[in-house]
């Protein structure tokens, strides 16, 4: 019997060194991180994925799009594979996204409150990482009204701002649809490309009215996603390669019912029909990297280019990738890693 | 509401007791089984359960068939959970809960089983990892950082009874459990639930 309990002593002895020991072995290794932290802020816990070299303590922060996106979704190939290897990315859940959780109201879900986050979570990271730690801002698609709205709020801590095919003016995306979705229809009619597809997307810009109305946002929204596909089928742009696969990462059903839920309550704020940062892009006045696709049919490229005139920064630069819609991260990977990187290495 | 489910239930465990005493002779263990399982959406969220059931009423109901009689019993069992669910991957959803309730099963005379689980009692804590909390200017790291939920949960399943054997009936439920304030609202979820059930009834 004695020796049973001495058997089973020396066992969980042994279990407890083992866990101290793979506990803390991730703690102190700087150059590849592999952490996931939350944010908690008014009444939401967010998770920070943190993943690469943060020897340098230089950190890209990167806002995903939606509303209601997944942080891990921007963790493709090109970003792990080369920009990890030299700074550390955060991928961010915000709030009522992806894995976040929380108690709030509805009124608490606004991107005012969540520009707040992202402020909290440089805070965050600040705290864990040292004070010395210094950071890009990166958004994409939703991601560029978050990040816009961030830096309208502080842009203290922020060595530069890159906004990939953002939506800093969503009220401008309703006309630029239809203006953009009869320039690109009538370009491959001409072309002898898909002529019935595209004869269709004229039919149906004419048949919505030129003011905002949501059904008709969302319909010619959904039909941005389509039209691409088109494009690359006439291989007009580059298929799209991932690598990534947050399948088992995140709970379907969870970041489903989050994307719906939050889609709705910023929609229902008016987001896509009031609000537009176009006039006060001039406070902006970080070093700014615009990176966009020529034929992003969701933010036609008509925004990159307002986006570059109306930014505040001495140090500005245009990107546009000729082969690319929507995620030229993933249609055009190297010679957009290239940009970020030379961008982040000039900056830091 | 959950005031007034929990009043209901308590009432209704009470009232059971007092029949059990003037009805039957049955011993608390002679009415209780146990159970353990797995539960989880195996694609994401996996976990173990465990939990017992009070045979509150039972009613049998002879039907004849083909000149056959079949015996059909109905039983009404209260019922109490607690589980431990994680995602491996991310750990960013890793969670106990309990839940109490009110169980119908349907035994038929081969021993297949139906059930409806019903608990309108429910909790969820979660468990987050390292965890910062932002108010201002100030940051502090959380202890055991995490959120608790209203969880009421509801299932529906199969199972089988396993004649003299310890692990007396196995069971299949497909369970629906709500978290709620979640984030602005109320967040599903759905897992499955196998396992099975055991008791320490005195051999006769």
């Amino acid at each position: 019997m004695q020796a049973r309990i001495f058997k089973n002593y020396k066992i969980l002895v042994l279990s407890m060194m083992m866990l101290t020991v793979i506990s803390c072995s991730n703690d102190d290794d700087l150059s590849d991180l592999n952490d996931t932290i939350f944010v908690r802020h008014k009444n939401a816990d967010m998770p920070a994925y943190i993943h690469g070299n943060a020897s340098e303590k230089v950190f890209l922060i990167t806002l995903h799009g939606g509303p209601g996106g997944l942080g891990l979704d921007l963790r493709v190939d090109a970003f792990k594979n080369r920009i990890e290897k030299e700074y550390a990315v955060v991928y961010f859940d915000q709030r009522g996204s992806g894995m976040s959780q929380g108690s709030f109201s509805e009124n608490e879900l606004n991107i005012d409150i969540m520009a707040e986050d992202v402020l909290a979570l440089v805070k965050v990271l600040k705290h864990k990482y040292g004070n010395d730690a210094r950071f890009f801002l990166m958004g994409h698609s939703w991601g560029g009204a978050l990040g816009t709205l961030t830096l309208l709020k502080d842009q203290d801590d922020f060595l530069g701002w890159i906004e990939v095919d953002g939506a800093h003016n969503p009220k401008g995306m309703y006309p630029e649809y239809i203006a953009n979705f009869n320039r690109v229809a009538n370009e491959q009619i001409e072309l002898e490309n898909n002529i019935t597809y595209w004869e269709s997307i004229i039919n149906l810009v004419n048949s919505v009215p030129p003011t905002y109305r949501e059904k008709y946002f969302f319909d010619l929204n959904n039909e941005a996603f389509r039209a691409e596909r088109r494009l690359v089928d006439n291989n007009i742009i580059n298929e799209q390669i991932n690598g990534n696969n947050t399948f088992f990462e995140y709970n379907l059903i969870t970041a489903l019912w989050n994307n719906r839920n939050i889609i709705g309550i910023i929609t229902n704020q008016g987001f896509w029909e009031n609000v537009s940062y176009t006039d006060r892009l001039q406070e902006i006045e970080v070093p700014s990297l615009v990176l966009w696709g020529k034929y992003d049919m969701i933010l036609p490229a008509t925004f990159a280019k307002e986006a570059y005139d109306n930014l505040g920064s001495a140090e500005k630069k245009l990107v546009i990738f000729e082969r690319s819609g929507h995620a030229p991260m993933l249609s055009e990977a190297d010679a957009f890693v290239d940009e970020i990187l030379l961008f982040m290495d000039t900056y830091k | 509401m959950v005031k007034y489910t929990f009043i209901f239930l308590l009432g209704c465990t009470l009232s059971g007791l007092a029949q059990d005493s003037i009805k039957t002779k049955m011993s608390f263990l002679d009415r209780t089984a146990f159970k353990i399982g797995y539960s989880g959406n195996i694609l994401w969220n996996n976990g173990l359960n465990f939990g017992a059931e009070y045979k509150w009423k039972e009613i049998l109901k002879t039907k004849e068939k083909k000149g056959r009689q079949k015996n059909v019993s109905h039983q009404f069992l209260f019922n109490g959970n607690l589980g431990i669910t994680t995602n491996f991957s991310t750990k960013t959803d890793t969670g106990i809960f309990t839940n109490y309730g009110l169980t119908w099963r349907r035994t038929n005379p081969k021993g297949k089983q139906i059930s409806i689980e019903f608990n309108p009692l429910g909790y969820y804590r979660s468990f987050l990892p390292e965890t910062y909390e932002v108010q201002g200017e100030s940051v502090k790291k959380v202890f055991l950082p995490g959120r608790g939920y209203y969880a009421p949960s509801l299932s529906v399943g199969i199972g089988k009874q396993r004649k003299d054997k310890k692990l007396n009936a196995w069971y299949l439920n497909m369970n629906l459990m709500l978290r709620t304030p979640y984030n602005a609202g109320t967040l599903p979820s759905i897992g499955l639930q196998y396992g099975y059930r055991f008791n320490f009834k005195k051999k006769k």
